[in-house]
């Protein structure tokens, strides 16, 4: 039987729009803006890793717009209160960890679906989130930008540093227990739990993770402008799910690569821009976002009645 | 008799009310308390649709897109194809309609998990209504006779408040006095088991999602009306509140139990909740101005709500279990003398 090749369909159509680009609007790929577009997709994309992983254990996180906003903004006091940018860093992740945590708590021990309680905690930590700091733009001090360094490194570490998330995370998952648990508690949580793993113990660890993944986006947004808006994340829930399911990671959970998340966002992220290079009006994005999501499942509904079909 | 659940609920709503009366000012006088239904309506009626949705166990995240969607093409025929509002509501409503049924093909037909589905078009619609508006344009200047149904009093109380008392008939008779409502149970707590019984799961389930999306249409006409306004932005966050009401009322999340009663309880202590906490004066919370800062606390709390109704009905569960497990354990411990 062929083996399911969403990845490679996805970058397919994300090499149709490079090249019709590279016809139509040659000035797309003038080097620095094309690296400064790359640069801040990075943190939608390390954003979308953790929902990937959270999809293949078969939930779903919304919560993470709010998250990432969250951790941004003590990212951001931390560091205007005058301490090193690595402790700013720590913060972020214990902020992103503790948040996650609750999420798994209510998920995988008292059994709640996880769509309505990452709704609960994401309209609580984005009301929470205004209340406390009322929109209020944050001014970063000096040696934040960048990491302290110039703007090609800084932009060299983000994209370095999501590369190697990519690569290990996708290792990870590949080789290691507790990867392949994540793939077994999503595609049979009572199978996994017969075969020696701790289904409850694998759903909190994935929730946990997004939320220090979460935190480790924000923080590769923080350094990219000097000052950060504590509505950031607004919106990035839809994106990087979008990025996942549109990639092949099957939204009912227990299949796909982390691999397929690459082409999914940065077909999904450059649909703005190609707007504008193409001339049309940018407004379309969020609807033309909407029909991709629901391509890409009507895809993976019919290949999934294909198979069941053949086997 | 009342349920158990809504018998808590009713005391949750007496002691807002008490509460917001004693901090608040002018809370239960006459012109307040209108207020507070002609403010909430809206969701409300989501509330109540939303209900059947969430006992075949599914959910329609795109309602509040849908609104957003329904008042956008709403303003569109009035403003610039000159149909009479009347007409348009009409056309708005059935907009919502099909935008419902594009949801319930892709779910029953196509077989899609639900969350997914609206989660694409809750981007869609809203997407599809900020094109239409080109991100900014607001249509305004509708005619009187048209805003009176938001703003004007029929026989003492707000007008929109009639059509509300109409939908919730007609959604509770759906619901507990008909086939249809009957067999929404049935599929939420045993798809497969309804499915051998003889019910058209697919049939049955779909139109919980065109009726939820028709009514979406209905609800973006009244806001339109009340706020004189039809903006691509209408509606946002009105799907989370609907099935904060939805859950709040006891209807499990898991789907196939539920009630209308409880639902329109959890509406109003929403309701009581957002309009109580802007009535407090702005010094006894915060120094700030006391509208930016009820809104957002009123929108933390209901999320806090949402999580305790939910922890707390899956923690009420496992105690019936264990009681039920004990009680079963005496009976079979203790035989009755056989015969």
């Amino acid at each position: 039987m062929k083996k399911y090749s969403r990845e490679w369909s996805v970058a397919a159509a994300f090499g149709l729009l490079m090249l019709s680009l590279l016809i139509v609007a040659p000035h797309f790929f003038h080097w620095q803006p094309l690296l400064s577009r790359v640069t801040s997709q990075m943190p939608a994309m390390v954003v979308a890793l953790g929902v990937a992983l959270v999809i293949i254990s078969r939930q779903i996180d919304i919560s993470i717009g709010a998250q990432f906003s969250m951790c941004a903004v003590i990212a951001g006091l931390v560091a205007a209160s005058g301490l090193p940018l690595g402790v700013a860093i720590l913060a972020a992740i214990a902020c992103g960890a503790l948040m996650g945590a609750l999420n798994g708590l209510l998920v995988a021990y008292l059994g709640l679906p996880s769509i309505v309680v990452t709704l609960a905690t994401m309209v609580t930590w984005q009301e929470a989130l205004r209340l406390w700091q009322q929109g209020r733009l944050l001014n970063l001090p000096e040696g934040i930008q960048w990491f302290g360094q110039s703007q090609a490194q800084g932009q060299a570490i983000v994209i370095g540093a999501t590369a190697l998330l990519l690569i290990l995370l996708s290792w990870l998952m590949k080789n290691i227990a507790v990867g392949r648990a994540i793939y077994a508690v999503g595609s049979d949580a009572e199978a996994a739990r017969l075969a020696g793993i701790n289904p409850q113990r694998t759903t909190f660890g994935v929730f946990v993770s997004m939320g220090v993944l979460a935190a480790l986006a924000a923080v590769m947004n923080l350094v990219q402008s000097p000052q950060i808006q504590p509505s950031c994340g607004d919106g990035m829930e839809l994106k990087a799910i979008a990025a996942a399911v549109v990639g092949g990671i099957a939204i009912r959970g227990g299949r796909g690569t982390l691999w397929g998340v690459l082409p999914g966002l940065l077909l999904l992220a450059n649909v703005n821009p190609a707007l504008t290079h193409f001339h049309q009006p940018p407004y379309w994005e969020k609807a033309i976002q909407g029909l991709v999501i629901i391509l890409a499942v009507v895809a993976d509904g019919w290949n999934q009645k294909k198979q069941s079909k053949n086997g | 008799m009342l349920a158990k659940h809504e018998t808590v609920l009713l005391a949750v709503i007496l002691v807002e009310i008490l509460l917001f009366q004693n901090l608040g000012r002018n809370f239960l006088a006459e012109s307040n308390v209108s207020n507070i239904f002609r403010h909430s309506v809206e969701i409300g009626l989501l509330a109540l649709v939303m209900t059947p949705v969430i006992l075949t166990g599914g959910i329609d995240l795109s309602l509040g897109s849908m609104m957003g969607l329904c008042a956008v093409v709403f303003g569109l025929l009035v403003k610039q194809f000159d149909v009479s509002p009347w007409l348009a509501a009409v056309a708005a409503i059935s907009l919502g309609a099909f935008g419902g049924m594009g949801n319930a093909f892709l779910i029953t037909r196509m077989n899609l998990p639900p969350l997914i589905v609206t989660l694409g078009t809750f981007s869609l619609f809203r997407g599809l209504a900020e094109a239409l508006t080109k991100g900014s344009e607001a249509y305004s200047g509708f005619p009187q006779g048209f805003l009176n149904l938001g703003n004007a009093n029929v026989l003492g109380l707000p007008a929109q408040l009639w059509v509300f008392f109409f939908i919730t008939l007609l959604v509770w008779v759906l619901v507990h006095r008909t086939v249809w409502g009957r067999s929404l149970q049935a599929i939420g707590f045993a798809p497969q088991g309804a499915r051998y019984a003889g019910i058209s799961v697919g049939r049955n389930t779909g139109m919980a999602y065109v009726l939820a999306g028709a009514i979406a249409g209905l609800a973006a006409v009244i806001l339109v009306a009340r706020l004189g306004e039809a903006r691509a932005n209408i509606g946002i966050g009105y799907e989370l509140l609907a099935i904060t009401a939805v859950v709040l009322g006891g209807t499990s999340i898991f789907g196939g139990s539920g009630s209308i009663s409880g639902t329109l309880l959890g509406y109003v202590a929403i309701a009581i909740l957002n309009n109580g906490l802007s009535r407090i004066t702005a010094h006894q919370i915060f120094d700030q101005p006391v509208s930016s800062v009820a809104r957002e606390l009123s929108g933390m709390l209901t999320g806090l709500l949402l999580l305790l109704a939910l922890a707390a009905g899956v923690l009420l569960k496992s105690l019936a279990i264990r009681r039920a497990r004990r009680q079963s354990l005496i009976t079979t411990t203790n035989p009755t003398p056989s015969t």
